[in-house]
């Protein structure tokens, strides 16, 4: 958020522009994510406050219910109110269990989503740029085939497989991590809160124990995700290496006697960086999706976990909140992809 | 010639710039070059040898596919897999090129041979402007150079080329077309080539600008002794600079003279096949001109002379026996069985 | 999402080569090994993985004829683990021993032997010992084996009492025994006291925590596997590339309509849209085949509606429509014949995503009924038991990454092979 404000700000009037036609043209997807949301779950067979209370419900109760949260009314002016709602934030109150307002106990756990995906991205993208490189310099030689092997099965893994065993060997066997969780639970009466960011808030209050307890919470999580993230990018930066190796520019500067390893990285890499760049806004959807696993595995109390809990205590409310802020989500960071994919390449005219 | 300073040479003094004009640069001696395919070994080149003198412009023509680009490369000790030189001697400046490990050619490439490509859009990069295309080739094959005064080389180059040099911090998909090629012959003399192999220039570049192309080589080799090997199809742009002219077919070469000779006094069937396929503007209401068949398979070349399925004046020996490449005259060459008899010895 | 970039649609080879019309004529094994000298080890990656998919497929049309146990049943005792033998009633001697079996005894005196009470250990010793005189008799000697049995409290006395000497030998459960051997060093197990048990079979990969055979199970599971893997790939196939065929085709509006809800589908996380879709439709196979099927029709969509656009621009379309041929000739004869490799090498890759995501959707409890031996219910179920039994997780996982790994091997060959960017120059 900051920083595209600070890009705004920054940027030549041009640049302001694009960035302006580039949210109009998103507002659209989160709309219609939304409302499909909202169909999904008020229109799909299943009435949803008999799903929730069951059928043993007397029907005085469930009519006091419906008018509770607006079920009564006509479906569009459903929808609007809806829609209202959502750019308010105001999701309401989690139908069953803690009866607190949703949006308080969303806010408590995007910040450990986040917390989550970032280094698994730096992570995932580090690793897949310089694998994929590498195979893609070493084509056909056993380094590539190994490489490529690694992708393909660090891919087809399930990632609560991975989760599990890594699990397994590092928490079980080796006891080297802790089982679960995002801070051992003595040092976190310590911690005090204010982003829950915990290894932002930790180094804000200067707390050093519940630094490293947080860290070392968020090693097997990370590298999980980051892990099987990453058979993606090499895959992708491979072939994009091997093409951009074919351009006419890379010929040409090797004719004029460019030191191979310089062709490789400032020629090749820089260039075929540009569309695995922008993949990473779709690959936060497999990140997203990655990350509701991982939290289960590890019971992290991200939003992904959030979700299924609320799906299990069939706490539609809740559900459908929550996927209209995952959708919220994607969109914004696949703006930012976007707007940071304008600025790298100069080609692009805005 | 002083707006170029004399560079700090890391390189062993080119012996190349000791040469005078119209002494050998460049001698080629049996030259081949073949290709792996699925379908089989392609003989891109086949025992091509010519020698290029220095300070002059050489063109080299023949049909797509006929080996011109090959040679080319080859003569950079560029060709890659699944290609390979198989075989000859590539004599630059005395030294045979196909000796010289990777790292002795890459101190070549760019700073004694320079190569200019067919299409400038694509043989730029995107991401770098023209002054770091500049600097950083510079800077590769003369380490000491410092930043400034690398800069300061590339905008005498650029303004010596006919680019403004406010322009100098631009990108390649800013310039047009012609502009372009100017940068890439930038780039080749850089560091003052001695030799610039200008593989196909103006193909992608419309009349006028080709024609100032043209005039800018010629300048050049005026100003600098610079010597050219211009690859090109287009014979027009070969008979307004070239001042001697080789034509290839099928992986051989056919014919080699001044221009005057091979354009006036044209040995080879295929060179006259090919000067009148030119269609004339000054001549109405004729018929193009059109050889019959068309290019043999390089896999399996016709047997004898490459040429004689087409030829018009083929002999029962031209299917049996290749030419030889002989003098036929006081300054040109050809192979074939027409002239094998009024063979010009020195 | 318009200005992401993604890798080009591989490109459908269009004519054939000399050297392909040449294969053509030749028998399809020969074909199949003389592309293999050419393609090196590109060739392994897809014959390898085409294998495992062949193999996969007849799995889990007949797993009946693989598996030896029913899945659903309680076939073993509970967390057994991998070929580790059922506890058996084994004869318990001291190293000393002059004896080593039951059979030993047959010397008709009567042998003291140790036992637990309220075992079955003592009707175990006893059931051999009249087995063994039994086969004395019929092989013609009267030597019968007589046991006195003495009955303790503790598996400790028991050991004790043959320690001391007052029995000769102990019988109890291997399991029993397992426990307490290293407090008893000078004792010894002589193997299961019955040679009839002494066969019993391991279960290869372990039992669960309920005594299914793991095996058994998995066997299973890749027919609920390939079952979802494939119908939510043909359905999303069925839907998916008829409207990117339309749409490509017939571009404007109703291109631009469709154009943004796939994009806005295909942008959105899969697994979560595929939980919330499971959610609200309810548990049952159908709704999660359904789920998984709506992830994937974007991408056939988007493909097919690319490969569309670029075939209209080909001049031979535009040749085609000046002689008149109607759209829908158009349409099947010159375009659809182009995009058809592409979408082969989509579908290998979707039906692998598909029973990954299918996996995660069961491990994350949504969609089947609890007691189907499934990959992802077996992993879920598994990890309380991640400390002492290890085999729960291990072997269901590895099961999906196989899967996947051999459909997703198969398309990424395909697309190497047919990509003529990335063939080799």
């Amino acid at each position: 958020m900051v920083a595209l404000i600070w890009v705004f700000l920054r940027g030549s009037q041009a640049l302001r522009r694009y960035i302006l036609t580039r949210i109009a043209l998103t507002l659209p997807m989160v709309l219609i994510l939304v409302s499909v949301v909202f169909l999904v779950l008020r229109v799909m067979p299943g009435d949803v406050v008999s799903s929730t209370l069951g059928p043993k419900a007397s029907d005085e109760v469930r009519a006091n219910i419906m008018q509770e949260l607006g079920l009564d009314k006509p479906l569009v002016v459903q929808y609007f109110t809806f829609l209202g709602d959502v750019v308010t934030l105001d999701f309401g109150n989690s139908f069953i269990g803690s009866r607190r307002p949703i949006v308080d106990e969303l806010g408590e756990r995007l910040p450990a989503t986040i917390e989550l995906i970032i280094p698994a991205s730096i992570i995932a993208l580090s690793m897949g740029l310089l694998f994929g490189t590498w195979a893609a310099v070493r084509r056909k030689k056993p380094t590539d085939y190994g490489l490529r092997l690694y992708s393909v099965i660090i891919y087809s893994m399930p990632i609560f497989w991975l989760g599990l065993l890594l699990r397994l060997v590092f928490s079980v066997w080796l006891n080297w991590t802790p089982i679960a969780g995002r801070i051992d639970v003595i040092t976190n009466t310590t911690l005090h809160r204010t982003t829950n960011l915990l290894v932002v808030d930790s180094i804000i209050s200067g707390n050093w124990a519940a630094l490293g307890s947080v860290l070392v919470h968020l090693i097997l999580p990370t590298v999980t995700l980051g892990l099987v993230l990453s058979g993606v990018f090499v895959r992708l930066t491979r072939i994009n290496v091997i093409e951009t190796l074919q351009e006419d520019y890379i010929t040409a500067a090797r004719a004029r006697g460019i030191r191979e390893r310089a062709v490789t990285y400032s020629y090749a890499l820089k260039n075929a960086m540009i569309p695995v760049v922008t993949v990473i806004g779709l690959q936060v959807a497999i990140l997203l999706a990655g990350a509701v696993l991982t939290e289960t595995v590890f019971s992290w109390p991200g939003m992904g976990r959030y979700l299924v809990e609320r799906i299990s205590s069939r706490d539609f409310i809740a559900v459908q909140s929550t996927v209209a802020v995952f959708a919220m989500f994607v969109a914004l960071i696949s703006l930012a992809v976007d707007i940071v994919y304008s600025v790298l390449d100069p080609r692009v005219k805005y | 010639m002083a707006s170029i300073e004399n560079p700090v040479a890391e390189l062993p003094p080119p012996s190349a710039s000791d040469l005078a004009h119209g002494e050998v640069l460049y001698s080629i001696r049996d030259l081949t070059v073949d290709y792996a395919t699925r379908a089989g070994t392609v003989g891109a080149v086949d025992r091509v040898s010519l020698d290029i003198r220095k300070g002059e412009i050489i063109g080299l023509v023949g049909e797509s596919g006929c080996g011109k680009s090959t040679l080319g490369k080859a003569l950079m000790r560029m060709i890659t897999p699944p290609g390979h030189i198989s075989g000859g001697e590539l004599l630059f400046a005395g030294e045979d090129l196909m000796l010289a490990s990777d790292r002795r050619m890459r101190q070549l490439r760019g700073a004694r041979i320079g190569m200019v490509f067919q299409d400038p859009m694509t043989s730029l990069n995107p991401l770098a402007r023209i002054i770091d295309h500049l600097t950083e080739t510079i800077q590769t094959h003369e380490s000491t150079v410092s930043d400034a005064a690398a800069r300061d080389r590339a905008e005498q180059l650029v303004a010596r080329l006919g680019i403004r040099i406010e322009r100098i911090d631009d990108y390649p998909h800013q310039f047009s077309g012609g502009m372009r090629q100017r940068i890439m012959i930038a780039l080749a003399l850089a560091l003052r080539a001695d030799f610039v192999i200008a593989d196909e220039p103006t193909t992608a570049l419309d009349v006028i600008v080709e024609a100032q192309f043209l005039d800018l080589l010629l300048e050049l080799r005026d100003e600098f002794d610079l010597t050219i090997l211009l690859i090109t199809h287009n014979i027009g742009a070969v008979a307004e600079i070239s001042d001697r002219v080789a034509v290839m077919y099928a992986g051989k070469l056919v014919e080699l003279g001044p221009a005057n000779a091979v354009f006036g006094e044209t040995k080879h069937p295929y060179s006259q096949g090919l000067l009148q396929s030119v269609p004339n503007i000054d001549v109405d209401d004729v018929d193009l001109y059109q050889m019959a068949g068309s290019p043999p398979s390089l896999v399996h070349p016709p047997p004898g002379c490459r040429f004689h399925p087409r030829c018009p004046a083929a002999m029962d020996i031209c299917r049996t026996e290749e030419p030889a490449f002989l003098k036929v005259a006081p300054e040109q060459a050809t192979a074939c069985w027409l002239y094998s008899k009024g063979r010009y010895d020195e | 999402m318009a200005t992401t970039l993604e890798n080009p649609p591989p490109e459908s080879p269009v004519h054939l080569e000399e050297w392909e019309q040449e294969l053509q004529k030749v028998g399809l094994v020969r074909r199949i090994l003389r592309a293999r000298r050419w393609y090196g080890t590109d060739w392994w990656f897809v014959t390898i993985s085409t294998a495992m998919v062949v193999a996969f497929l007849v799995i889990a049309i007949a797993p009946q004829f693989f598996a030896k146990y029913d899945p659903l049943g309680q076939v073993g005792p509970r967390l057994l683990a991998p070929g580790e033998l059922p506890a058996q009633e084994i004869l318990i001697l001291p190293e000393d021993s002059q004896y080593n079996s039951v059979a030993d005894f047959a010397t008709g005196e009567r042998i003291p032997i140790a036992v637990q009470r309220e075992t079955p250990s003592s009707e175990a010793a006893r059931d051999e010992a009249d087995r063994v005189t039994e086969e004395n008799a019929a092989a013609g000697s009267d030597e019968r084996v007589r046991l006195q049995i003495q009955r303790f409290e503790t598996p400790g006395e028991v050991l004790d009492t043959v320690v001391a000497g007052d029995a000769v030998a102990g019988v109890m459960s291997s399991s029993v025994f397992k426990g307490l051997a290293d407090q008893y060093p000078t004792l010894q197990s002589a193997g299961a006291i019955s040679s009839a048990e002494q066969d019993a079979t391991s279960f290869p990969l372990g039992t669960n925590q309920v005594g299914q055979d793991v095996l058994s199970r998995l066997i299973w599971g890749a027919r609920i596997a390939i079952i979802i893997g494939f119908s939510a790939a043909i359905i999303s196939f069925v839907i998916g590339v008829p409207l990117g065929l339309l749409a490509g085709f017939a571009g404007g509006k109703t291109d631009r309509l469709m154009t943004l809800i796939m994009d806005s589908i295909y942008a959105f996380p899969g697994l979560i849209l595929a939980i919330a879709i499971t959610a609200v439709l309810g548990p049952s196979i159908f709704n999660i085949i359904v789920a998984i099927a709506v992830l994937y029709i974007p991408t056939y969509y988007r493909i097919v509606r690319g490969q569309t656009l670029s075939a209209k621009e080909e001049l031979y379309v535009e040749a085609a429509r000046s002689i008149g041929a109607k759209s829908r000739e158009i349409l099947s004869r010159y375009i659809f014949p182009n995009v058809i490799p592409s979408v082969a090498i989509i579908f290998s890759v979707n039906v692998a995503d598909a029973i990954l995501t299918g996996a995660g959707l069961s491990f994350l409890g949504l969609g089947l009924p609890p007691s189907t031996p499934d990959w992802g219910i077996d992993l879920a179920r598994g990890q309380e038991f991640i400390r002492s039994a290890w085999w729960l997780i291990t072997f269901p996982g590895l099961a999906v990454m196989l899967v996947v790994l051999a459909f997703t091997m198969m398309g990424e060959g395909l697309v190497e092979i047919f990509n003529p960017k990335l063939r080799e120059r």
